[in-house]
């Protein structure tokens, strides 16, 4: 992720305002386990990307740095794929979801801009997550995201949307969650 | 001003590099930078290191031991941890002869 | 040769092992995954005696290619050299013990230590210091002061393993028949395997030989464990492994495979079904190359352990290596392999398919996780840690009367490979040499090559 290249033009107050809405939304719906009302935010043509982060050095960087799209990924999805993740939550013997994971998601640092067509628009932001699973377990998961919006009646569909964390080493067992 | 003899033309593949034992002023490095040949200084103004051992990228000497350059051209310190240029002789080529034209000065004549 | 790895000397074996891993009886304790004194063993009569995988061939294809990992908790790099060989170092400074490379994978001409500059050579050698006069001036050998090696470094079928004790046998002898096994993910096309780009490394805190017996032969769990997952992949439950006619558990030196013979019951989990018909596209050709039973187990319902601590699925094509960061703790490195022969979209299936079922984000593991690190966590209790823990199914299952080569146990729903794997883990910790580690195989050690 990299915007040094990027012509920004940011969006008027008001969109700015209803664009934050819509992902506080977003992360509401997921802090309360409605995952199939979450799936219904994504475009058809969704890509849900978290590559893995690889520790090397500046000399050797990847095609996108830290990252490339040819290697391995945390999320590489399209909609089957998330559905699918969607679908085990479901199930009554996700047995690592009861007692249910407790999470809080938070968004900050919301910069939007216009994106390349008028329907389309490009979100800069830094996610937190937190999670809480049996009596004491803490997983938090920072990093930066960007996403395309795509504009759909009053209010938006997620197109596009990159995931980094800053990790190498993830420091807990999984991802139990979106972000 | 004195002609040293450094290798045949012949010798040196284009884009090598070869050390050229020398007591008197120090060893040679003589490159082959794609049929121009050039000499300088074979000793590495940064560490102990024979700069013969190092790879050639484009008209660069990369230093074996620290990984600093030279512009073999000019001589000139490109990268850290190199700060000192490097001594360049020129370069006299007759017939399949190659040889360093060198200056003798008591100021350039380094460590044998 | 000076810059070999000094060997370490064998500490006393620890006493009581037989009350915390008896085979015989069908029991072990729950100790051996808290234990912090026995840990300690393991780094030593385990970790730094047995052959560890280190890498893939096509992970390092050039000279100065390298990729970092550890072996038990030794950090390493694994670099290929000029002469097209790979060389194990130690990535440590012989100066002040300094790590000396920060990156994962990448491509060099060496090593500098960021701490007083000793530069070394993709062959490990020191050439030179920051200050080198002062050296000079010391009388300092250069060449005594390199990057030190491990003992040997060999390679199967693109795996490269390696290990820091010179009287360990060989790699060939390590393996033994597993081998046999092996080819039938690792060679069944011509030009073998590669690995996808990257690793996923995520951090459990579970022992690490929980997650090597799960998959040295434990596919019980995955009807109950995996409900969910097989559900979401497939829209229904994972196969009932008991229905089918034939299967196996095979074992050797502590590794073992558990698998079916229904070809693309693993592979079918990704539930995409362009990579079931690639193996089956693919199948005559492997059955002409490695015969009929082994075709039928390319992407079945499988899994293998190499003793201590690599594991993979064929079919799901996940590779890992459950590294030990503490008794209850591991570090866990993925990769996806694939045949090198097989077409792009082929090998990105697999690269998304793998990661949608076996990473931190697979619905499969999402739901492994849990179960290992509380076998783990309730050890923490003294007196929990030790009762006794069953396993002891399929007692009577060897098999006398077979052509299969390893020591052959009837059906995969069996403790027999997990019980051979503690075995195995047993006699190291209780041997002082490699000398001292009983034979225990009595099935076939040969296999036509």
């Amino acid at each position: 992720m990299n915007s040094k290249d990027q012509q920004l033009t940011p969006v008027s107050m008001e969109m700015h305002y209803k664009v934050t809405g819509f992902l506080n939304m977003e992360y509401r719906l997921l802090d309360e386990e409605r995952f199939s009302e979450w799936l219904t935010l994504m475009a058809d043509d969704i890509h849900y990307w978290m590559p893995g982060i690889e520790n090397r050095r500046r000399e050797n960087l990847l095609s996108e740095g830290f990252y490339d799209p040819n290697h391995m990924a945390f999320f590489d999805d399209n909609i089957t794929d998330l559905s699918r993740r969607v679908a085990r939550f479901a199930q009554p013997s996700a047995w690592a979801e009861n007692p249910a994971t407790r999470n809080v998601h938070t968004l900050s640092n919301v910069e939007v801009f216009e994106g390349e067509s008028e329907s389309e628009l490009l979100v800069y932001s830094v996610f937190q997550s937190v999670r809480s699973r049996g009596q004491d377990e803490e997983y938090v998961i920072f990093g930066r995201r960007r996403d395309l919006l795509v504009k759909s009646g009053d209010s938006f569909k997620i197109r596009k949307r990159l995931i980094l964390m800053p990790n190498a080493t993830l420091s807990c067992k999984n991802i139990n969650t979106f972000l | 001003m004195e002609k040293v003899y450094l290798c045949k033309a012949t010798d040196l593949e284009a884009n090598q590099v070869k050390k050229i034992e020398n007591n008197t002023f120090g060893d040679i490095a003589v490159y082959n930078l794609g049929g121009q040949f050039y000499a300088t200084a074979d000793l590495c103004t940064h560490a102990t290191a024979s700069l013969a051992e190092g790879d050639i990228e484009d008209d660069m000497i990369v230093c074996p031991v620290h990984w600093g350059m030279f512009h073999i051209p000019s001589g000139e310190a490109q990268g850290f941890p190199c700060e000192t240029d490097l001594q360049t002789y020129p370069v006299e080529v007759v017939g399949d002869e190659v040889f360093a034209v060198i200056e003798v000065d008591e100021n350039i004549i380094a460590k044998a | 040769m000076s810059n070999l790895i000094k060997t370490i000397d064998t500490t006393d074996c620890l006493e009581g092992i037989e009350s915390v891993c008896d085979i015989e009886g069908g029991r072990i304790s729950g100790e051996i995954f808290y234990d912090q004194k026995i840990y300690e063993q393991e780094l030593e009569k385990v970790f730094a005696r047995c052959w560890l995988f280190v890498g893939h061939e096509s992970q390092i294809k050039k000279t100065g290619d390298y990729i970092t990992t550890t072996m038990g908790e030794d950090e390493v790099i694994v670099i290929r050299q000029k002469s097209g060989g790979v060389k194990v170092l130690l990535n440590a400074c012989p100066h002040r013990g300094n790590k000396v490379c920060f990156s994962e994978s990448g491509s060099t001409r060496g090593f500098i230590c960021n701490y007083h500059g000793w530069s070394f050579n993709v062959e490990g050698n020191l050439i030179g210091q920051h200050e080198s006069g002062i050296y000079e001036d010391s009388n300092f050998d250069k060449s005594k002061w390199g990057l030190k090696e491990v003992a040997k470094v060999d390679s199967y079928k693109g795996l490269i393993f390696a290990t820091f004790d010179p009287d360990s046998p060989t790699l060939e002898e390590y393996l033994g028949p597993m081998t046999w096994y092996l080819d039938s993910l690792f060679d069944n096309q011509e030009g073998g395997t590669e690995f996808v780009g990257g690793c996923i490394r995520s951090t459990y805190e579970c022992n690490w030989k929980i997650a090597a017996e799960n998959f040295v032969g434990d596919i019980l769990h995955a009807g109950w464990t995996h409900d969910s997952a097989a559900r979401a992949m497939l829209g229904g439950s994972v196969a009932k492994v008991s229905d089918f006619d034939e299967s196996y558990s095979v074992n050797w030196n502590g590794h073992g495979y558990e698998f079916a013979l229904d070809t693309v019951g693993n592979v079918a989990v990704l539930g995409d079904s362009q990579l079931n018909k690639y193996l089956h596209t693919i199948k005559p050709s492997v059955a002409e190359r490695l015969g009929e039973f082994r075709s039928n187990m390319i992407g079945s319902v499988s899994s293998c352990t190499i003793f201590p601590n690599f594991s993979f699925l064929a079919g799901q094509n996940t590779v890992r290596i459950w590294q030990p960061r503490g008794p209850n703790k591991i570090e866990l490195f993925t990769w996806v392999v694939v045949n090198k022969s097989a077409p792009q979209d082929i090998k990105d299936r697999w690269r998304k398919g793998a990661m949608m079922t076996f990473s931190p984000t697979g619905v499969f593991e999402m739901d492994d996780g849990e179960n290992w690190e509380y076998c783990t966590k309730t050890a923490k209790g003294k007196v929990t840690a030790k009762q006794d823990l069953f396993i002891g199914l399929g007692m009577d299952t060897y098999l006398e009367d077979t052509d299969l080569p390893a020591n052959v146990y009837k059906g995969q729903l069996n403790e027999a490979n997990s019980r051979a794997f503690y075995q195995r883990w047993q006699d190291l910790l209780q041997a002082k040499s490699w000398a001292e580690v009983p034979n225990r195989n009595k099935g076939k050690a040969e296999v036509e090559k």
